[in-house]
This record gives C-alpha cells, structure tokens and sequence, in this order.
C-alpha cells in the first residue's frame, strides 16, 4: 500500500516551489467518493472512490488478542488486496468501542468507548492505510460529569461529543462536550431538561447533525450506561428499565449551543441526517423501538416542526430500526433493522411520504450502513452493543459491501471478523489515500487534479 | 452597530468610557447592532451568495453567545508588506484580529476571493465607527511566499493595506516554505500544490479549505470558519461579542 500524505524529499519538485525546502508525497493515480453523507459539513469529503474502510472493532475475550481495535480495509478497486485487512491497530484492552468521527481536517479520527469513556485519536493522515495512535483522552467524567462518549461531530478546529449517560446515576441524563483538535476540553452543553417550546426535554442525547447553512443543531436521544451495558434480554424483560429510553429531539442555535425547541418523539430516536440538497431544510431519523420515521422540517414560518412520515416494517414485531443512510441528494434512504438483519431502501422524493422500495436480508443481525457519496457502493456491519448483539450462530459479525444499482444490492465482498480473529465490527468510516482530493461539502465542483501537499523537509546539517 | 448607537457612544464623557456604566450602555446599543443597518445584511448576503454558500438564518445578536477560548494562536516568522522581518504574534495580539490565509493568485470563488470580500465588507463597515479604531484589525497571510512577495501584496492589497486606515488591514507573507509550512501545521491549515495530471508537475494553482481565525488580544482563537459558515454579518457580530466581552476600550 503506498504512502500518501508523508513528508519526504523529492528534490525535483522542490525546485519547482523553493530553493530552500522540498515537496512531499506520491501524487496517486485515481481517486474517491464516500459515506460522506453523514460527515459533519466542515469536514472535507471523498467525492469519489473511497480508497479505505476504517472499522472501529468491539475487543472480544478469547478471539485474537481480545481488545478493541480500528481495522481497515483495501477497497480500492483492482488492487491486490481489495477486501482484505490491511491493518489492525488494537488500542489495548475493552471499553465497549462504538463510533468514530473524523476532524475537521480528516487528518485524525477520534474514536470513543461507552464504558471505559476512553476517547482515541489516531492519525489517518500522515500514512491512512497504517493508523497511529497519538492521543487517548480520559478526562471526560472529570471535565463534564459525562458518560459514553457517543457521537464524534467536526467543528473548525475543534470536536463536538454527545454522550449517551452520566456519572451520576448512569441514567440517561447527559450532555454535549467540546474538545479542541489538541484533545483540551473547551465546554459542555446539558441537553434540555425544562420545557422548551412547549415540550418538556428529558435531557436524553444521542447523535448530532449540523446544518450549517440554518445555523442549528439537532439532537436525539437514546438511553443511558445502566441499559446499553445491561444484557439485551434481561433488559426487555425489565420494566423499570425500558422506561427510560429518550423519547425526545431537540433543535439548538448553533452559535448560542442553546435548545431552542423540543420534539416528541417517542420511541429513542437515534441517527440524525440532513438532506445535504442545497436548500432543502429537512433530516430524518428512525426510532429503535417504535419503529417510525421522522422527518424534521421547516413550516412556511420557518419553525421546525416534526413529523411522522412511515413505519418501518412490523412495530409490533420490534425490528429494532437502527442505523440510517441518507443519499447524497435526499431522494434516498437505507434503514437498517437489527433483530431481522434486513436492509430497506426508502425513496425520499417526498420527504414527507417516503417509500419503502427495497429490501434485503444482510445476515442474522445488522446494524451499520455507510453509503459511498455517488450511493453506487455499500457497506454493512452487525455489532449493535457488546451486550445486545444475539448470542450463538446467531451473532455473526462481518463487514460486507454490496454494489446498488438502484434497483438491486450485488455482494462484492464479505469479511468474517471471528474468522479473522477480529472481534465485534461496528462502526465505518472512509479514508482517501490522497487527503488533497477532498472536497469541501459547500464547494463547486473543480477540475480534477493531482496534488502534493506542501511540505518541508529540513536541509541536511540541520 | 447603527449610526446612532455609534453617536452615542462618541457623546460620552471620557471618564464614563471603558467600564461600568459605559459597558452596560454599549451592550444594549450593540445588541440592536446586527439588524439594524439593512444594506450591510444584504450585502452580507452577495457575498456568500457569490461564493455558492446558503446562510439561510438571521445571525444570533452579539452578545447573546459565549465564543470559547479554542486555543493560543501560533507564532511564526512572517514578512510585512515592506519586507521587514516580524513576527506573527506581532499581528495576532493587543487588538482582536481576524486571520485569514490567502494567496493573491487564488480564482476559487469559494477561497481566498470569498475572504478578501468579507475582509473588505467588515474592514468598511468596522470603519465606520472610530470607537472601535485601535481595537481590530484584519491580517491575510500568504501561503505561496514564492510568489506573494511582500512587494506583490503590496500591489494586491491596494488602499485597503494602508496603515493609517481605521481598521488596519495587514497583509503578510514568509521568506519561504520553511517559515511558512510550521505556522500551516500549527493552525491546521491544509494547503496542496495543483500537479498536472500527465507531467506530474506543479502547476500555479494551490488547493485548500478556507479558514478564517478569530483571535482575541490575548493571542487566543476564539472562533474558527470555513466557508460553509463564513459571513461577513456572523464575524461582525463576533467581534462585537469580543468587544462586549472585554468593555470596549475607547480611544
């Protein structure tokens, strides 16, 4: 696997720009697009063939070296070692890994653990096909007082939290925090716990969507460290515990971090997407356990109202919608349910009555989708929590990518992640090789170019 | 701020200026600020319209926010528009600052053009208030020094570099890569030289993300843009949520 965005002489160039320094890096040939579409907006896509899949993998007792670990894998076509591992960084021990989000500059990922509220930064910049560790953060419960750090969320120069719990009663109760690039907390954000707009916040948190070009913040919520790290079946037969899911979302005035209305909606409502259309004003998200869709949209007065547009398969069947992937242009979305392992496709042309078109059973148990951003590639993962994964034949763990041609999924390549001595595979991101052909969400579109990244290579002597 | 909240505060009496009283009057004429004068708002709105960027929201009142200490702005060796040796921390301290990096060839209406029009915007609209001389000023780093010498930016900052204006403008530039290169790392600011296709050489083109840095007069940044959250009425109304924050020092 070549290396892309090291700092190296290559004195020909260098002549080129300056007498004095050199240039670095091998410009590559071909390019990405990606699961763009769930990026933060100030962080800068693959608007082509992504080049890598990052898997950030739950540590299981007895497979391999048993601990939790960013995997990543070649899926650049034509390569030699498309589909396999390439790489495994283990980050030594468990913690109950669950997502990742990359920095504003996607030169880092920031990956956290809802139990040992360890939140890790690894360089993807320097060589993306060979992640480093260069930070693990532990204050979290000393700076804020909360717990599971959940969503990773790109501001400029700086990392958006929300977590899931809190120190306290390991309730549901929680908060956003701020982290600057440098890994130093800068602020924290209690979620709503008073009316706002006439709806009463349960303080419940879960994921972050930014619409920059509104100026607001959604969030959603889920449940707290007592539930997720409980075993699925005893918790489903607990009633005192099934009463405390989220049943909220809220909209805040980004700049002010202030919630400016709540939503009802019950049920734990859990990823948050924007349509990325430019102008449209609208996300939608899935509730886990009423198994609805919502749409959250601007009325003619500009007030954000929600709505429930569509039932995802059989509620009364609990199907347990979990993650969600929105195409790049709004007019689809794929839906994932855990218990049934199907994926479904809904058209979105009309957000506000959208269709299921589509489905297909992905194995025994799904939970990721990340979508490539010309929506031609997908991929799928099956860890939902540690303890809520089903057990035996039953708990199979695998990333796959299938091709869509909008009618039909082909498969294209599985990896078994016991097979592999892996563990429990969850969340996916993508990585280019060349970081100097991503593109900001805002931007028109450019030529295509080859690039080097300015770089400087220190005179010998010095 | 509208011109009568400005001619209120230029009525005052010296010894009532700097705090106290002064600060409680300044923040309800700043609050009015941003809505206040029309033709700003919508020139506001060309400039990201021009740029491709939607900012489909009325921009919170200054003062109605916090905007967090992010981190201390990094120093460096840079070269001022005469040529003389300075540095960075020179231009990032003793007034609130907004740095941007830029270089004088850029044609991507969504980069460097997109930010000397909002520098431009806020360098009039700042000027028209001598409350607020000696309190900010603009700087616009480049990051070709092999073309932006100091006397090309002279030439491309024009009137709006002239020293003497309410609102300095400075524009700087580096001897070479190697003073450049740490101060791109330390504000993690990507720039990537444009390689032809076929020949694999270097073309006059540099690819970056835009982004543009509020600094305080402590050397701390304190708000960080890019350009789908860049606009001349929202950076306004963050310098005047500084100015606020601090009681405005009056000349």
């Amino acid at each position: 696997m070549p290396k892309c965005n090291n700092r190296f002489s290559l004195k020909a160039l260098a002549a080129a720009v300056s007498a004095t320094v050199a240039l670095g890096v091998v410009a590559l040939p071909t390019l990405s697009h990606a699961d763009e579409t769930a990026c933060s907006p100030f962080t800068p896509l693959i608007k082509g063939q992504e080049d890598l899949v990052y898997v950030w993998t739950l540590g299981v007792e007895g497979i391999g070296d048993g601990s939790d670990k960013l995997v990543t894998v070649d899926v650049r076509p034509g390569s030699k070692t498309f589909g396999k591992v390439i790489n495994s960084l283990s980050v030594g021990g468990r913690g109950e890994a669950h997502h990742m989000g990359f920095s504003d500059d996607r030169r880092y990922m920031w990956a956290g653990a809802l139990d040992s509220n360890k939140m890790f930064v690894f360089d993807i910049g320097t060589d993306p096909s060979k992640p480093k560790l260069v930070r693990t953060i532990t204050d979290l419960v000393e700076k804020t007082g909360y717990v599971g750090p959940h969503t990773f969320y790109a501001l400029p120069g700086r990392m958006m939290i929300q977590a899931l719990s809190n120190a306290k009663d390991h309730g549901g109760v929680t908060g956003i925090a701020v982290y600057s690039n440098d890994g130093k907390f800068i602020s924290k954000h209690d979620m709503p716990t008073t009316k706002v707009g006439g709806v009463q916040g349960d303080g419940y948190g879960y994921d972050i969507g930014i619409n920059p070009q509104k100026n607001v913040l959604l969030t959603s919520s889920f449940t707290g460290w007592n539930n997720y790290m409980m075993d699925l079946g005893k918790m489903v037969k607990d009633p005192d515990a099934m009463k405390h899911f989220g049943n909220t979302m809220a909209i805040w005035n980004l700049k002010t971090m202030e919630p400016t209305k709540v939503f009802d909606v019950p049920g734990a409502p859990l990823e948050v997407r924007w349509s990325l259309k430019k102008g449209d004003n609208w996300a939608v998200t899935a509730t886990a356990l009423t198994s609805q869709l919502y749409v959250i949209k601007q009325d003619k007065k500009g007030e954000w109202q929600a709505h429930d547009v569509g039932t995802i398969g059989n509620p009364a069947d609990i199907p347990l919608p979990v993650d969600i992937s929105i195409t790049a242009d709004g007019k689809g979305l794929w839906v994932n349910t855990f218990m049934d392992g199907m994926t479904r496709y809904w058209d979105f042309h009309d957000p506000m009555h959208p269709k299921e078109v589509f489905k297909e059973k992905i194995g025994s148990q799904v939970n990721m989708v990340s979508q490539s951003f010309d929506g031609k590639r997908v991929y799928y993962t099956t860890s939902l929590l540690g303890n809520w994964d089903k057990k035996g034949k039953d708990d199979e763990q695998f990333l796959k990518m299938y091709k869509w041609n909008g009618k039909k999924l082909s498969h294209v390549f599985t990896i078994d992640f016991y097979k592999e001595k892996l563990g429990r595979a969850h969340h996916m991101k993508f990585q280019a090789l060349n970081l100097s052909k991503l593109k900001p969400l805002a931007a028109a579109e450019s030529q295509d170019l080859d690039s080097l990244k300015l770089a400087l290579t220190e005179p010998k002597g010095k | 701020m509208s011109k009568q909240s400005a001619y209120i505060v230029g009525a005052l009496r010296p010894p009532l200026r700097g705090g106290g009283f002064f600060s409680l009057l300044l923040t309800f004429a700043l609050a009015g600020a941003c809505a206040a004068n029309a033709a700003d708002t919508n020139q506001s709105q060309q400039i990201t319209e021009q740029a491709g960027v939607v900012m489909d929201f009325k921009p919170s009142p200054p003062g109605s926010y916090k905007l967090y200490d992010i981190k201390t702005a990094p120093d460096g060796k840079v070269l001022d528009i005469d040529g003389k040796a300075r540095s960075l921390s020179e231009f990032t301290g003793g007034r609130i600052t907004l740095l941007s990096f830029i270089y004088s060839s850029c044609a991507d209406p969504s980069g460097c053009p997109f930010a000397y029009l909002v520098f431009h915007n806020l360098q009039n609209r700042l000027e028209r208030h001598p409350e607020f001389k000696g309190s900010i000023r603009l700087v616009s780093l480049s990051f070709d020094p092999r073309r932006d010498t100091p006397e090309v930016l002279k030439l491309y900052a024009g009137d709006s570099g002239n020293a003497s204006r309410g609102a300095p403008w400075d524009f700087l530039t580096t001897a070479s890569l190697h003073d450049l290169i740490p101060i791109l790392d330390a504000y993690g600011q990507d720039v990537y030289i444009d390689v032809d296709p076929v020949t694999k050489k270097p073309l006059s083109t540099l690819s970056h993300v835009l982004k543009v840095f509020l600094i305080d007069r402590n050397h701390v940044i304190r708000e960080i843009y890019t350009t789908a959250y860049l606009s001349p009425d929202v950076v306004y109304n963050d310098i005047l949520t500084l100015l606020m924050e601090e009681g405005i020092n009056l000349p």
